[in-house]
């Protein structure tokens, strides 16, 4: 569960101060599905960053499970992020000297997963295990970077346009293996995204403006990776 | 172009090195000029044995101080440019794309020789402010009247010209065989590797995994690593007896020499193996990796190296400072043998340990101040 309470955040110091979050509050159970929409500069990267730990706030609180983020020790937040969080990028930030398979063993290590190569066949990329990230194709980096975060057996999936840097043929395929991993592993997942069409395929939309959230509903009529326009 | 004069500003390490190259090289060398030239007015058997020993020391001296550092020069120079290469592949991958030919671009590249010229001259000029007391303690027992400093404009030319000249030839053909490409290569930035794959069985952490990628990638840094560790381990050891050897002088300067190459390249080295590692560093901290973690990760692979360095720079000027005994004092009756000083070593060693064990423990704070959002930034 995480709860966010009346959140501000700004960036840059006295005069060029920009709120880039205004009194945001809303709240995530767990195994929630939430697709975070909005045009770009609305706040949506920043307002995943806050919730997953990675950026700090200037009023309000975000707490995950009862325990309130703000008020951790950097040491604590390094542990929460061990055992709860992982993140997807819209650039993949793979570690480029490391093979494929040593990728995913980042995640893994952490997890005390031994049989990662099953997250590799998952994201069917067992055959380049050997290969490195510059030998592969934008959509093949994505799915090393899905794996890695999925060995990691995380409570919660943060994920900033995993689709962006995607043609709509490998988007989708991207896009597919995520939701059905997610409905497998019953993990919370919470993606960013400005494309109104992949917001379909969550339970919940939050769409945000200017900092704030604008709008939070239900989605009723959830749809999956391959039925929704592009 | 490519290379401009605010980038090679930051080459600080090259130009220390040769100013310090310098610095010894013209100190002994104008003494050395000088010297020759009173030969004939040294006649006492004892004042000539004097004058032969320092001779000799000042070209022992002179090939050793100045053939090691402008060894490490080239190193490190070549080290900046491949750097800068890596660095600005994307750049330099636009140029050639345009139709910019490697020749072109790589003599941009000269330019940093700007910072082996800065060094050598301002070394030159500082010899200068040294000079008058060197040649006083050169003589401080007498033997022969005062020699007076006299200006070589050729010592110009071979100590500071020639340098820049070299370098900036070296710096061209060594980029050019970097630059050697194909123009996609430079413009994804795809590095090139290889490696051999071990028994799958063996697995070790992936700690462990990207420490051994992270050394693999930065080879160079292991050679800076334990030079510096040679440095600092050698010229310490070598001063604390140049007090008997020579004059306190001479064990000033190379205790000076000694620790300031020893810290440039420490701090130059381990510098670039974080920045390189930046992106990656924050990732492991996003995964929720300690700092602690990725010091170990980044950094921990050069500790055996750098001890390395340590024995190496021991061993050196044990036999360095036994050779220069036996050579310098050959005619000399009751010189005592040079032996190995074990106390000079541990404090040396216990010293070096806590200095680089304590950097590391700086270094690790560091890496916690990493921004997690600095994978954010493209
Ligand atoms: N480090 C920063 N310093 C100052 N302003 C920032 C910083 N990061 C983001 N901003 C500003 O905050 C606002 C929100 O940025 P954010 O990255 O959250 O937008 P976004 O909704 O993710 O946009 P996009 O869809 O383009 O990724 C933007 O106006 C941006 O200019
Ligand atoms: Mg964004």
């Amino acid at each position: 569960m995480i709860e966010v309470k009346d959140l501000t955040k700004y960036y840059g110091d006295k005069e060029g101060r920009f709120k880039a979050l205004d009194n945001v509050s809303v709240s995530i159970k767990d195994g929630d599905f939430i697709v975070i929409l909005g045009a770009s500069g609305s706040g949506k990267s920043t307002f995943l960053n806050v919730i997953s730990g990675l950026e700090t706030i200037d009023a309000g609180s975000v707490s995950f499970d009862g325990h309130e983020l703000s008020k951790m020790s950097e040491k604590e937040l390094t542990k929460f992020r061990k055992d709860n969080t992982a993140y997807i990028f819209q650039q993949y930030y793979l570690l480029p000297h490391l093979n494929v398979e040593k990728n995913v063993r980042m995640g893994a290590d952490l997890a005390g997963t031994k049989d990662f190569s099953s997250y590799l066949e998952a994201v069917g990329l067992k055959e380049k295990a050997k290969k490195f990230p510059s030998q592969l194709s934008g959509g093949e980096q994505q799915r090393v970077a899905i794996a890695r975060a999925l060995a990691k057996k995380p409570k919660v999936l943060f994920l900033d346009e995993p689709t962006g840097a995607l043609d709509e043929k490998t988007g989708r395929a991207v896009l597919d293996y995520i939701i059905k991993l997610k409905e497998k592993l019953n993990f919370t997942m919470i993606m960013v995204t400005h494309n109104e069409n992949i917001a379909q395929t969550a339970d919940r939309i939050i769409k945000m403006n200017s900092g704030k959230i604008v709008d939070v509903s239900e989605n009723a009529y959830k749809k999956d990776a391959y039925e929704i326009g592009w | 172009m490519v290379v401009s004069i605010k980038d090679t500003s930051k080459m600080l390490g090259v130009s220390i090195m040769t100013f310090c190259a310098v610095v010894v090289c013209n100190l002994f060398l104008n003494f050395y000029i000088d010297l020759k030239a009173i030969k004939d007015t040294v006649t006492d058997p004892f004042a000539v044995s004097m004058y032969e020993a320092q001779v000799m020391t000042s070209k022992v001296v002179c090939s050793l101080a100045g053939g090691c550092l402008a060894l490490a020069t080239i190193v490190l120079l070549f080290f900046y440019i491949k750097h800068y290469i890596d660095s600005h592949s994307k750049e330099i991958g636009i140029l050639k794309a345009l139709g910019y030919s490697d020749l072109k671009i790589s003599k941009s590249f000269s330019l940093f020789s700007l910072s082996v010229f800065i060094g050598c001259l301002l070394g030159f000029g500082f010899s200068f402010i040294l000079m008058r007391k060197f040649y006083e303690l050169q003589n401080a027992g007498h033997y022969w009247e005062d020699i007076k400093i006299g200006y070589h404009p050729e010592l110009f030319l071979l100590l500071v010209i020639v340098p820049t000249i070299l370098y900036a030839l070296f710096a061209c053909v060594y980029s050019l065989s970097k630059l050697n490409r194909p123009c996609i290569n430079l413009l994804k930035g795809i590095v090139k590797v290889k490696e051999k794959e071990r028994d799958s069985k063996d697995r070790k952490d992936f700690v462990s995994e990207m420490r051994s990628s992270v050394l693999k990638s930065k080879k160079t840094l292991v050679f800076f690593i334990a030079f510096s560790a040679y440095c600092f381990s050698s010229m310490i050891q070598m001063s604390a007896h140049m007090d008997e050897l020579a004059s306190d002088f001479m064990g000033m300067m190379i205790l000076s020499i000694g620790i300031v190459l020893a810290f440039t390249t420490f701090y130059i080295s381990v510098s670039s193996v974080l920045f390189s590692n930046n992106k990656n560093i924050a990732m492991m901290r996003v995964f929720g990796y300690s700092a602690s973690d990725c010091k170990r990760a980044v950094l921990d692979g050069y500790r055996v190296a750098a001890y390395i360095g340590f024995a190496v720079g021991s061993l050196y000027q044990y036999y360095l400072l036994k050779i220069m005994v036996e050579i310098v004092f050959k005619d000399i009756a009751d010189v005592p043998e040079y032996n190995f000083d074990f106390k000079v070593f541990f404090i040396t060693l216990a010293v070096f340990i806590l200095l680089y064990e304590g950097t590391m423990l700086l270094y690790q704070k560091k890496i916690k101040n990493i921004s997690l959002k600095e994978i954010m930034l493209e």
